[in-house]
């Protein structure tokens, strides 16, 4: 269903310490519209498949004339799961994004050359990282729209030891985000729940902080009107706001959060936020 | 013409069923193959579901909101009568581009 050729690799280039296998795609439009690479980033316990590819984002990005750059997060889809900690920690993914990125042919920011710089669409856990990775390079990311944001920590207030009580004897989880997230985690056989939990406990000691580090570049923040856990993103778009970057948000009606990843609505609004 | 109905697929992940959350296309609309024709919800994620078929829609099941069980009618396209019967796109039949030149080979004898 791809309209046009497409590269795929397991990321070889480490960034320092261990590799940690992150599978890596390139997806080339039939027509090049001549802007910048798209980055896209998926949520907790989805994957590019899952999150992108299924939902049509890549074909409707590609339709629009832009390059897609997907990468699978550590022990989600075809990446691998590293045994160790520091692999997992959103400081490092950020760290193994950017030379992901660079790799695939991302040029810092021209002024007056539309081809240079880098958008990025997050999603869920990947909007936190987006933006985190738009604070932290300027000069490089150009425009960024979040799915599903959040001003808090979902996965960070994550309760491991219930969980792993849980996973041990069967001993109920008190917490309902943890229940519902474990769950979440269990239900793809082919993400591997170790790396999940790895992946939630670096979060717990990297907790989302919006304020510490916040994007300048326009950003686009888009929600189910039904998604409970992107109530916050008021508060986002105004940390963003008063940092001087200019924010639109969007609310689908009758959407959650799981199912606003299809919403042509969301995809029009961000291919033509993106478009520019 | 003739109708041909699609069922809703096997989704993989052992899912059962699925819920419409939007119609991309309507009854009397021209849809080519792959082009997507329906918002789905899982229980696991959301999709967009490809047309398996290229042709005029001519009923769709489900409203949004509703649920179809795999094997269930999602969709009717109205085809013409010598593509119906198989899933799919059928080669039409052409005549064949390569021609053959034959010539004689005259005995030399």
């Amino acid at each position: 269903m791809m309209t046009g050729r497409h590269t795929m690799e397991q990321h070889r280039h480490t960034v320092e310490g261990t590799d940690p296998g992150l599978f890596v795609e390139v997806h080339e439009p039939a027509t090049d519209a001549g802007l910048r690479p798209v980055l896209l980033i998926h949520g907790f316990s989805s994957s590019t498949k899952l999150n992108w590819v299924d939902s049509g984002w890549i074909t409707t990005l590609q339709d629009a004339g832009r390059r897609v750059i997907t990468v699978d997060l550590p022990g989600h889809g075809r990446s691998h799961s590293p045994e160790d900690l520091d692999s997992y920690t959103p400081s490092r993914i950020r760290a193994d994004l950017l030379q992901i990125v660079t790799d695939a042919g991302a040029r810092p920011l021209r002024d007056g050359d539309p081809s240079t710089g880098l958008d990025v669409i997050g999603y869920s856990l990947g909007s936190r990282l987006a933006w985190e990775f738009g604070a932290t390079q300027p000069d490089l990311v150009h425009r960024i729209v979040l799915g599903g944001p959040s001003s808090a920590d979902p996965l960070a207030a994550f309760d491991l030891v219930a969980a792993q009580r849980h996973l041990a004897d069967g001993t109920p989880i008190e917490d309902a985000s943890t229940a519902g997230l474990l769950k979440m985690a269990q239900m793809l056989p082919s993400n591997n729940l170790f790396a999940m939990l790895s992946l939630i406990e670096a979060i717990k000691g990297e907790p989302f902080d919006p304020a510490e580090a916040a994007p300048h570049m326009p950003l686009l923040l888009v929600a189910g009107e039904k998604d409970e856990r992107a109530s916050t993103m008021p508060e986002l778009a105004s940390i963003a706001g008063k940092r001087g970057g200019m924010v639109e948000t969007l609310v689908i009606p009758g959407r959650t959060h799981t199912n606003v990843i299809t919403s042509r609505a969301f995809k029009e609004a961000a291919v033509e936020f993106l478009g520019v | 013409m003739a109708e041909i109905s699609f069922p809703l697929p096997d989704l993989g992940e052992g899912l059962i069923e699925a819920t419409v959350l939007d119609w991309l296309v309507e009854p009397g609309q021209q849809v080519e193959r792959n082009q997507p024709i329906v918002e789905l919800e899982t229980t696991k994620s959301a999709l967009e579901l490809p047309s398996p078929q290229a042709g005029k829609v001519v009923r769709i099941h489900g409203a949004p909101g509703d649920t179809i069980n795999v094997g269930e009618p999602l969709i009717v396209f109205e085809v013409p009568d010598d593509t119906a019967g198989i899933v799919g796109t059928v080669p039409k039949d052409e005549a064949p581009k390569r021609r053959v030149r034959l010539s004689a080979v005259l005995d030399e004898d």
